[in-house]
This record gives structure tokens, C-alpha cells and sequence, in this order.
């Protein structure tokens, strides 16, 4: 016979308590896919192929995409050689005074607020320069990737036994080579893989070129030193207009980051174990 | 030992990590030159007055950033309180409940949550979230509760402190949770067994495995604390940027972060906004750098005595 037992009780609550709060953490991701999907798909089917050719005026994103595009190319140009090098340093001296501070500092970095490093960059590149450029939003961009591609690079060496550190050491060449020769090459698929996430998260950055880039969305892009446009810049100018036309130019830019984003990250995720944001 | 001359490995890395260390100290440096000038004018005032008087004659201008600063601590602060049990539980539904392949879904979701472009969140925040709280959360609560002080705003346009901090707490949760569900993970399979052997249901059983994570639990809500503080233009976007220093969660308020968004493209007109402007973002840095050491120390400590 079943009786009735508090305890019993109180775990049927729990269990479903549980179940439902965890499909509320991941609820929103869904309804935000498909109210992208919903409200953009229709202005892209709408405008067509000039939706990612065009300019401003035939209700284009083009220079947003190209713009984007030439932002995390500069970006990775400026940013990877020097993460890289931080992160191998981080790795060989973990624990010198040198080695412990940088890896605090690439925490502190990681959190630092991304349009503090916007209103930075505009102060030591954009006002010497006098204008908006290509190269102050790639140079606030580089500022955020480099403490996430250093600290994967950090991460995936670590991940390399020790017996192969020993036996490159015991070969006899220098730490140079076993490094950047034998180690570097043994983790190349983790930095890989953390160098592509990186460039994914930049990708997706407002804040940083809020005051960098300037934005440039009636024509293409021709020198790094004037102002350039990017998607999310524009959605971000675009949601703030009262005009419904933007708005829906909105929807149609979203799904377009969103489907860059999802196509460059989950792939990548699903090839890796851990996953640091 | 190696030789300190012929280490070519330093020479080759070291100007990286040198550049890393001068552009760091080079931020700070910037941030403390420009905002010198407004603390010097204004004093302690700057931060503890609500007042933002732009004016043509720089003697006429006043400015004081208590409302952003109390916005972004209110905001991230809704943010947590939202992200904790929804974190905790989505911690024990994936390490406890779920069969493998929703388990896998489950955590890639969330990593997707904590990497998607913050715009996103933004757009989807002013279209969709800030319709529905206002309709089906804010003008009920209002219209039964408005004798609370917490609810004694109308909700006129839904964009305000609560809609801000809903969306941080969906933006958030995914860190908070990675954090969480890690330590939860970690717990010894001994205890479990232990716990289930005493006659435990799973509830009970839960309990005391939380307990023993409390540290991570702690640390993870104030990681996440740090990240939430630090986001623009998601909250610029819903939180209806005003100038308000209330408790009420229905009013239109002001982040530090978004008052630089909407106001440092402009501040070169004025005479003396600018330097507030980096007085602010230097209060914005001091509150991530300290609650995110916090954070960090909390979580370094309990895995110290986890391996022990």
C-alpha cells in the first residue's frame, strides 16, 4: 500500500522544480533563434541577394559584412602573434613571479569591461588621429581577444603529458625549438580551436567600436585608416532609429551574425572538451 | 639551470608579455589622467549626487553619477537573484537527471548562451522581452501592488531596472552555471554513494551535496555579478537610460556602462563631461576588478581544499 509521505513529497516537488527551472535557463536561446529567424528571414527573402551586397540606400548590409570581416581580419593580424606568445610564456613559467602575475592579469583582462576598452582605444588612437578607423576598432578588438587566446593556448599546452615535455627536452635541442618545434605543433588542434572561438566572440562585439570604428554603411570599405562599418554596430544604430524599416533591417542583420555565429561555433564546440568565455 | 644569456625563449616571448603589462598599465593610466579633473572639480560629490546638468557655460555644469552607479549594482544585483536558482538548478538536472545525449545538448546550449553576440540579446530585448514584461509582469504587479515601493512606478514604456536585469540574468546564467555545474561535478562519488546509502531521497541527498559546493556556488554568482556589471549594449538598449535613483524596478534607470555608451559620443561639446565620463568608468572597473577578485579567491580557495 502507498502512503502519503512528506519526504516523498517534497522530492516530486524537488525533481520537477528542477526540470523546469533548468528549461527556463534554456528557453530564451530557443525563442531568441526563433524570433530571429521569424522577423529576419522575411527581409532577407524580401530584398534578396543585394540584402548582403548592397549599400544603405538599396537596403543592404554589405559594407557591414565587409566591414566586419576586415575588423577581425586586422584584429587576429594585431592580437594573435602577441596572445600566442603571452600564452606559451604563461605556460612555461607558471609559477615565477612574472609568469603568476600575467596570468592574473589576462583574468582581469578577460573581465574588464569591453566599452571601457572602447573609450580607451578612442583616447590613445582615434583623437591623435582625428578620425574613426579601421584600425582603432581591430586594435580595441585585438585588446579583448588577446587574453582569450592567450589563456587557450596556456590551457592546451597544459593538456600535453609531461612525458613529451621530457623527451623533447631530452633530445638536447634548446627551449626554443622544443617549444615552438615539438610542443607548440602537439597542441596546435586546442590553440586552433581556441583562436577560432576567439575570433567568433570578436566578431559579435558592440561595445569596443562604439567609439573606434565610426561606422560606414553606404559603400565598401577602402583604407584601413577610415571609418568602417559592422554588423553589430549597425544593429545597434539601426534598433535606436523609430523608423520600422530599421527595424526590420535589424531582424534581417541579426539572423545574419546569428548564422555566422552558430556556423563557426558549434562546430568548433563540438570538436572540444572545455569551453572558457 | 639554463643560461640566462643564451635563453632565446625569453627574448622571443618577453616583448609580448611586456606589451600586455604597458598597455594595461597604459589603460589605467588614461582612465586616472582624465577622470583627475572631475574628481578634483567635484570632489566626493561626483558619486554620491544625482544630478546631470549639461550646460553651454562650463560653470553652470554639475554632474553626479550615483543614479548609474546605483543602476548598474540594482541591475546586476535583479540579475543574480534570477540567475542563482536557475543556475542551481540547471547544475543538478545535468549532472543528476538527464540521460548523456541531453546532457550534451544541454551544456553546448548553454556555452552557445554565453558566447552569443550581446546585440542579439539586445535586439531581442527591446522587441520581445521588454512587450511581455511590461504586459504580462509589470502592469499586473502594478495595478494589484502599486502600494509597495518596489512596484510604485507605472510602467509607461517597460523599459527599466527589472526588464535590465531579466535579460542580464538570461545573459549570465551561463557563466554562472558552467562554474557550478563544474564544482557539482566534482563532488566525490563516495559522498553520493554515502548519501543515498543513508536512505536519502534525492532531495535531502541534494541538499547536503550543495552544501559541500557552497564555495563555488558563491563564487560563480559573484563571477557573474562582474560580467553582468560590465555589459552595454544589451542593458543600454532596455534599460530606458534616465536619470533615477529609486528602489522602484519599474523605473527607467541609467547603467554606468550605458551612460558612457549614450553620452561619451557627445561629451566633447561640453567642458567638463568628459572627465566624469572616465571618473565613471574607473568606478565600473574598480566594482568588476574587486567583486571579480572576490569571485576568483572564493573559487581558488575551495579547490585548494578540495584537492587536499
Amino acid at each position: 500500500m502507498w502512503k502519503f509521505s512528506l519526504r516523498m513529497a517534497k522530492d516530486r516537488v524537488f525533481i520537477v522544480a528542477v526540470s523546469a527551472f533548468t528549461i527556463l535557463t534554456v528557453y530564451p536561446l530557443l525563442h531568441i533563434i526563433y524570433s530571429v529567424a521569424r522577423n529576419g528571414l522575411p527581409v532577407i527573402m524580401e530584398r534578396g541577394p543585394t540584402f548582403f551586397t548592397g549599400g544603405m540606400s538599396e537596403a543592404g548590409i554589405g559594407p557591414a559584412i565587409a566591414g566586419t570581416f576586415l575588423l577581425v581580419l586586422l584584429s587576429s593580424l594585431i592580437g594573435l602573434p602577441i596572445a600566442f606568445l603571452v600564452g606559451v610564456y604563461a605556460y612555461e613559467y607558471p609559477d615565477s613571479l612574472i609568469g603568476r602575475t600575467t596570468q592574473a592579469l589576462l583574468q582581469i583582462m578577460l573581465e574588464f569591461p569591453t566599452v571601457l576598452v572602447g573609450v580607451f582605444v578612442m583616447d590613445i588612437i582615434v583623437l591623435p588621429m582625428g578620425t574613426f578607423s579601421a584600425l582603432a576598432g581591430a586594435f580595441a578588438l585585438a585588446i579583448i581577444m588577446m587574453p582569450y587566446v592567450a589563456v587557450y593556448t596556456k590551457e592546451a599546452m597544459r593538456q600535453i603529458p609531461f612525458t613529451y615535455r621530457e623527451a623533447s627536452f631530452g633530445l638536447g635541442v634548446g627551449r626554443v625549438k622544443a617549444i615552438f618545434r615539438i610542443l607548440v605543433p602537439l597542441a596546435k588542434r586546442g590553440i586552433t580551436t581556441g583562436i577560432l572561438i576567439s575570433m567568433a566572440k570578436v566578431a559579435g562585439e558592440t561595445a569596443p567600436l562604439l567609439f573606434t570604428a565610426g561606422g560606414l554603411y553606404e559603400s565598401y570599405p577602402t583604407s584601413v585608416t577610415e571609418p568602417v562599418g559592422a554588423i553589430p554596430l549597425l544593429i545597434y544604430t539601426l534598433i535606436q532609429s523609430p523608423s520600422k524599416d530599421a527595424h526590420s533591417m535589424a531582424w534581417g542583420a541579426s539572423l545574419v551574425l546569428l548564422i555566422f555565429f552558430l556556423g563557426v561555433f558549434i562546430p568548433i564546440r563540438r570538436s572540444l572538451k572545455v569551453v572558457r568565455l | 639551470m639554463y643560461s640566462r644569456v643564451a635563453d632565446r625563449f625569453r627574448l622571443i616571448t618577453s616583448p609580448a608579455v611586456f606589451f600586455v603589462f604597458i598597455l594595461f598599465c597604459g589603460m589605467l593610466a588614461v582612465y586616472f589622467s582624465n577622470a583627475y579633473p572631475a574628481i578634483r572639480r567635484e570632489g566626493v560629490h561626483l558619486f554620491l549626487d544625482n544630478t546631470w546638468r549639461a550646460a553651454e557655460e562650463p560653470e553652470e555644469e554639475y554632474y553626479g553619477i550615483a543614479a548609474a552607479i546605483w543602476g548598474s549594482i540594482y541591475t546586476s544585483s535583479i540579475a543574480i537573484l534570477i540567475s542563482m536558482p536557475l543556475a542551481i538548478s540547471y547544475s543538478i538536472f545535468v549532472v543528476d537527471c538527464a540521460p548523456k545525449r541531453v546532457k550534451n545538448v544541454l551544456i553546448i546550449t548553454s556555452d552557445v548562451m554565453a558566447g552569443l553576440p550581446t546585440i542579439i540579446y539586445g535586439i531581442w530585448g527591446v522587441f520581445v522581452l521588454v512587450p511581455f514584461m511590461k504586459r504580462y509582469v509589470m502592469t499586473p504587479l502594478y495595478e494589484h501592488l502599486h502600494f509597495i515601493p518596489l512596484f510604485s512606478t507605472p510602467p509607461i514604456s517597460g523599459f527599466s531596472y527589472l526588464s535590465a536585469g531579466v535579460l542580464l540574468a538570461i545573459m549570465v546564467t551561463p557563466f554562472s552555471s558552467a562554474i557550478i555545474r563544474e564544482a557539482y561535478q566534482m563532488v566525490p562519488f563516495r559522498y553520493r554513494e554515502g548519501a543515498y546509502a543513508l536512505g536519502l531521497t534525492r532531495y535531502e541527498a541534494t541538499k547536503v551535496l550543495l552544501g559541500y559546493i557552497k564555495p563555488a556556488i558563491y563564487s560563480g554568482l559573484v563571477l557573474a555579478f562582474g560580467r553582468a556589471i560590465g555589459e552595454t549594449v544589451a542593458v543600454s538598449l532596455v534599460i530606458g537610460n534616465s536619470f533615477n535613483l529609486t528602489p522602484s524596478i519599474f523605473s527607467p534607470g541609467y547603467t554606468i556602462s550605458s551612460l558612457i555608451a549614450n553620452q561619451f559620443g557627445n561629451s566633447f561639446i561640453y567642458g567638463h563631461m568628459r572627465p566624469v565620463l572616465y571618473a565613471a568608468g574607473l568606478v565600473l572597473f574598480l566594482i568588476g576588478f574587486l567583486v571579480n577578485l572576490a569571485g576568483m579567491f572564493i573559487l581558488r580557495r575551495w579547490k585548494k581544499n578540495v584537492e587536499i
